[in-house]
């Protein structure tokens, strides 16, 4: 039997936008086993949330992450408001459903760009993040932040999108449209970038369900399941959007259905902008919290993101907890990155869209 | 609202603990969450089997004192569940002595990781569990780090610098506390 030797890769590697420390297993340029070791960016966020008051977790919940920093304050809001009992104005779901979708825009993008560049497909990574930067100028310029937007809070949205910023984020969403449908084609049809991700990270969808992955990394393999249609929240159930799946499984399979579903986005914001009710955006005052337990979900970039809140009655939640999408999906990389070849390990890592900060918290 | 899924859960669980045993809460989209107590944490591997069997999908497991500052005892163990939508959370309550409950990743494999990560938090120990290893605290930071009371100050120490009291303080005496001395 050949000879296998270790080949650590990490916790800090080029491939990696985060520490994450790899300890794989080779055989000449094959990968035998795998071993991940986790923690160098364990922040303690829980045991923060818990000294926290309510409000005050609304803006640390906020930076758990940069890419889904919607996700999880909206996600921690809806636990809140499920256990007080309080009924979110209907333009404030609106509006965080608004938020959420251009975070998945940019998210989307941001993966699908980076993958090109672990191809070797410098000059396509650029032209993402340049796409991506249509979405980029839209936050900055409606919400006034390119990365936390500040725009969930404990009964609604903090601010209202006016005209002015409507038309703004319409015009951003129709200049980004030709552009989206051109990287697709870019992504589906050329030579380089499907000969370097097509079959590779094969992950079946009855592995899929065994190891419970979520988000586009379940789809892709075929478990359908998307929380906006599974358990609508905010306004989802009122909303028209197809949730994209695929059999593939693989690497490029993951890539083409975040575009797929950043072209869903788009209709979803725009649907948004068109039905959403005049009237407030949030609650006025404050509703006391009261001792009881509640669970949210929210269907963030990567996936599933759920929230479990505990109160005890005082200002402070008894425990806050919440498990991000990637948490799920690190363990399926067993089997994703068995037998491939060492060249696509960075590629594999980044096709489950890790984020690290999330997992860690 | 999935009416089949929540049946299928109901079920499952009813098998072991009885009917009636789940209670169901609604959020404001009238998503169904299904809540069951288990005072015995011996009968988690019980509730286990029939809930793999009905497909359920294991969320996440969330661990917790029954007093955040630990001033009483007592600890409980909530595992969230899915089925198609629906949300199922049993709770266990784990009173022994050092805290104790068995593993479920012989029937939901993803429980791996949640039950690394509430053992170095809250010091329980995972009977069984296939790979009892630290998850993300090096073995040489200290464990069960949520298990007792730290205070906030305490917490923040290592974090914060005394820039901001030297700007507070510019011109004045500085008192020690401010200048970072251990108390």
């Amino acid at each position: 039997m050949a000879e296998t030797y270790t080949l650590p890769v990490g916790p800090l590697h080029v491939a990696l936008e985060e520490p994450m420390y790899f300890d794989i297993k080779v055989e000449g340029e094959t990968v035998r086993g795998l071993d991940l070791t986790a923690g160098h960016v364990h922040r303690g966020m829980e045991a923060l949330a818990m000294h926290r008051n309510y409000f005050q977790n609304v803006t640390l919940t906020e930076r758990v992450c940069s890419l889904c920093s919607n996700s999880h304050p909206a996600t921690y809001c809806m636990a809140v408001e499920t256990l007080a009992g309080i009924q979110v104005p209907e333009r404030g779901l609106y509006l965080r459903v608004i938020a959420d979708e251009i975070k998945r825009i940019a998210s989307h993008l941001f993966n699908v760009g980076i993958m090109a560049h672990l191809v070797g497909f410098d000059s396509l990574f650029m032209h993402a993040m340049e796409v991506r930067e249509l979405m980029q100028d839209a936050k900055e310029g409606v919400y006034g932040n390119r990365m936390n937007l500040g725009q969930c809070t404990i009964g609604g949205t903090r601010t209202d999108i006016d005209k002015d910023a409507a038309r703004f984020l319409r015009g951003q969403l129709e200049a980004l449209k030709p552009q989206l449908f051109e990287l697709y084609g870019v992504f589906e049809k050329d030579p380089l970038i499907r000969t370097r991700t097509q079959g590779i990270g094969l992950l079946s969808e009855e592995e899929a369900r065994r190891h419970a992955v979520v988000g586009p990394v379940a789809r892709a393999s075929g478990v359908v399941y998307d929380v906006r249609r599974k358990a609508p929240y905010a306004t989802y159930a009122d909303l028209k959007f197809e949730v994209q799946s695929d059999t593939a499984g693989d690497v490029h399979s993951r890539a083409m259905l975040r575009l797929r579903e950043t072209v869903e986005s788009i209709s979803i914001i725009e649907q948004c902008l068109d039905q959403m009710p005049e009237g407030p955006v949030k609650i006025e005052g404050m509703v006391a919290i009261p001792a009881g337990e509640s669970v949210a979900r929210n269907e963030a970039p990567r996936g599933e993101l759920i929230y479990f809140l505990r109160a005890d009655g005082s200002d402070t939640p008894q425990r806050v907890k919440w498990r991000v999408p990637t948490y799920m999906n690190w363990e399926a990389l067993q089997v994703m990155m068995a037998g491939c070849q060492v060249a696509d390990i960075p590629l594999i890592v980044n096709s489950i869209d890790p984020c690290i900060s999330c997992t860690e918290r | 609202m999935n009416e089949i899924a929540k049946q299928a859960l109901e079920n499952a669980v009813g098998k072991i603990l009885g009917p009636g045993s789940v209670y169901w809460s609604t959020d404001a989209h009238n998503n169904s969450y299904g809540w069951v107590k288990l005072c015995d944490p011996e009968s988690l591997t019980r509730v286990a089997l029939p809930l793999a069997q009905a497909g359920a999908r294991l969320m996440t497991i969330t661990a917790y004192r029954n007093d955040k500052f630990s001033r009483i005892e007592g600890r409980e163990i909530a595992y969230h569940f899915d089925l198609d939508g629906v949300v199922i959370t049993v709770t266990a309550c784990v009173d022994s002595d050092p805290p104790k409950v068995p593993s479920i990743t012989p029937w939901f494999k993803n429980a791996d990781w949640n039950e690394r990560e509430f053992t170095e938090l809250y010091g329980i120990e995972v009977v069984g569990h296939p790979n009892p290893r630290r998850l993300f605290l090096d073995k040489e930071l200290d464990g069960d780090i949520l298990d007792r009371l730290v205070p906030l100050s305490t917490m923040m120490n290592g974090a914060s610098t005394t820039t901001l009291w030297e700007k507070v303080f510019a011109g004045r005496q500085m008192p020690d506390w401010a200048k970072g001395v251990k108390n």
